[in-house]
């Protein structure tokens, strides 16, 4: 990821993008440009290589060619799939919120103890999950855990942050609470929001941008998500039936 | 060939050794060798002839000024590897320090090495560490194949350098008596100059455990969200292993390897065990290993057990307690 001088309300942008593993392309140049406030799906089929261009966009891939520019300093959170956090780990749930404000080496400095535990409080009450706290995380239900990192988000005063199928163990219901919860995240503190989802009627719902992404078929679509929904490509792979899906 | 100038030192600690316990075989605080590979720790105690008076506790308080050093040693070595050993479990890699310990041992064989053959022994602890290191540096290094687990690399290294610390080891069992107090110390008599390691560096560890904690906790339990927030992942990982490295090789040459990897598990799984709070477990581990430290020692002089077995029975009982109170306590 390269510090640019891309100037805020823009945070990322992808310059003729290929994206891939090993050196290996597996997707056509991507260029879109991520804001302040936006809220991305990014959508396709199992494979399709979303987590591939999220891990691209964030550095932890490097690109096969082409170019990721970000906004200087730009802070960003992540919230993995379920399998990406270790369940091993005995921590209480204001632990994990509390690590959402690590930067860096910033965990080198202690003296900051404090602020933490106010800043981790305030990230709890803000996303109703106060009564957690004391909670071993790990014995949560699906829906707490993810309540539990969206405060950990809040709580590093994110700008932009990152969801890699956030809601793929939860029930319709929760699933839906979860999403508004983010919107009102988005909305508040004016967060861009990347969410890969197989929900399509969410995405509908919630986004105001959606990026198609098939690797088998080498198709990248961006645009609203109408726009994306109404794409050949996008027809081609889930059918003329599924946009309304949900 | 040169003359053996490694060889003078082991002897000398042989002689020390032997003042121990003056009634009785040079190995426990009591007698048989300290168990240092899994050989020795196979082999068992050496069998006593029946007259032989039972050590007291009175003995035992009586000749305290002896024991101080090993105990502390065994105390502070069990302490520190445990609560660095709760970082080691979470991570998965528990035979991770069998192998550097044994690369550890080897170091200090291949010091003996050339001290015989070359005619200049270096630092013992110090080619531990940097075997230890290398070890780890090659642990990091993860599969050379995609068809072959990290566990793979693991057991070579482990057999690999076993093996060749035997090897080298037979070459220097020429020209000194006890091979496995060079190797692994002998965890009943420790030399001042190694208790000054092991408390200068047990010192150093925890300060840098202390200070990478939150680092450690958040690379190991979320890396890509680390990775993400800009935490230098690698580096922390390699800090970890770099503290295993440096406490296992002053360690493993102080008190043996047996005890060392005991120490570096079964507090752990204790403290991990018996809380749900990580920095809770990481004390309780802590705690447990110092314990083991102690009363292992203890119970070896009292029952004429070695040293480094008592020391990781005592280890593993404690975890059964931990687990007993874990149950009970869910049960409640």
């Amino acid at each position: 990821m390269q510090a640019s001088e891309l100037k805020r309300p823009e945070l990322f942008a992808c310059r003729n993008l290929r994206v891939g593993i090993a050196g290996r392309a597996i997707l056509p140049a991507i260029d879109l440009s991520v804001a302040s406030g936006q809220f991305w799906a990014v959508v396709g089929r199992n494979g399709a290589g979303k987590t591939t261009w999220l891990k691209t966009l964030v550095g932890l891939l490097e690109p096969v060619s082409g170019s990721v520019e970000s906004a200087r300093d730009v802070r960003v959170s992540y919230l993995p799939q379920r399998s990406g956090l270790d369940d091993l780990y005995p921590l209480l749930a204001h632990e994990v919120v509390s690590l959402g404000a690590e930067r860096g080496w910033s965990f080198l400095g202690n003296w900051r103890g404090q602020r933490r535990r106010e800043q981790t409080e305030r990230a709890l009450s803000e996303v109703g999950a106060r009564d957690l706290a004391e909670r071993p995380f790990r014995s949560l239900s699906e829906g707490q855990k993810q309540r539990v990192l969206f405060a950990r988000l809040v709580a590093g005063d994110a700008e932009v942050a990152i969801l890699d199928e956030p809601t793929s163990a939860m029930d319709r219901v929760a699933e839906r609470e979860a999403f508004e919860l983010i919107r009102k995240l988005q909305t508040d503190h004016g967060l861009a929001v990347l969410v890969v989802s197989h929900y399509l009627s969410i995405v509908r719902e919630f986004a105001d941008r959606a990026l198609l992404l098939d690797a088998d078929a080498q198709q990248v679509v961006v645009g609203t998500p109408q726009q994306v929904f109404d794409h050949p490509a996008f027809r081609n792979r889930y059918g003329q039936g599924e946009v309304s899906y949900g | 060939m040169a003359e053996p100038t490694g060889a003078t030192a082991p002897s000398s600690d042989l002689d020390f050794d032997s003042l121990l316990a003056p009634s009785a075989s040079p190995s426990a605080p009591g007698s048989a060798p300290a168990a240092g590979t899994a050989a020795t720790a196979l082999a068992g105690p050496v069998p006593r002839p029946a007259h032989e008076e039972q050590p007291t506790w009175h003995d035992f308080a009586a000749s305290w000024d002896l024991y101080r050093d090993p105990v502390a040693c065994g105390v502070v070595a069990g302490a520190v590897l445990g609560m660095l050993g709760v970082f080691v479990v979470l991570r998965r890699a528990v035979f991770v320090t069998a192998a550097v310990s044994q690369s550890a041992a080897l170091g200090v064989a291949l010091a003996f090495l050339l001290g015989i053959y070359l005619g200049f022994t270096p630092p013992p602890v110090l080619c531990a560490f940097l075997l230890a290191l290398g070890a780890t540096g090659v642990l990091a290094l993860g599969s050379p194949s995609k068809r072959l687990p990290r566990e793979a690399v693991v057991g070579l290294l482990y057999v690999g350098a076993s093996a060749l610390a035997v090897l080298v080891g037979d070459r220097i069992a020429q020209e000194a008596e006890d091979i496995t107090a060079i190797l692994f110390g002998t965890a009943v008599l420790v030399r001042p100059q190694d208790l000054l390691a092991v408390l200068a560096v047990s010192l150093l560890v925890v300060v840098a455990l202390g200070a990478l904690y939150r680092g450690l906790v958040f690379a190991g339990f979320d890396p890509d969200g680390a990775r993400i927030q800009g935490l230098p992942v690698a580096r922390i990982e390699l800090l970890l292993w770099t503290l295993v490295a440096l406490e296992v090789s002053v360690t493993t040459r102080a008190i043996g390897a047996l005890p060392v990897f005991a120490f570096s598990v079964l507090p752990a799984m204790a403290g991990l065990r018996a809380s749900n709070r990580l920095s809770h477990a990481v004390l309780l581990a802590g705690l447990c290993g110092g314990l083991s430290g102690g009363l292992g020692y203890l119970g070896a002089f009292l029952l004429r057990f070695p040293v480094g077995a008592a020391e990781a029975c005592v280890a593993a009982l404690l975890f059964s307690l931990a687990t007993l109170v874990a149950r009970l306590r869910r049960t409640a």
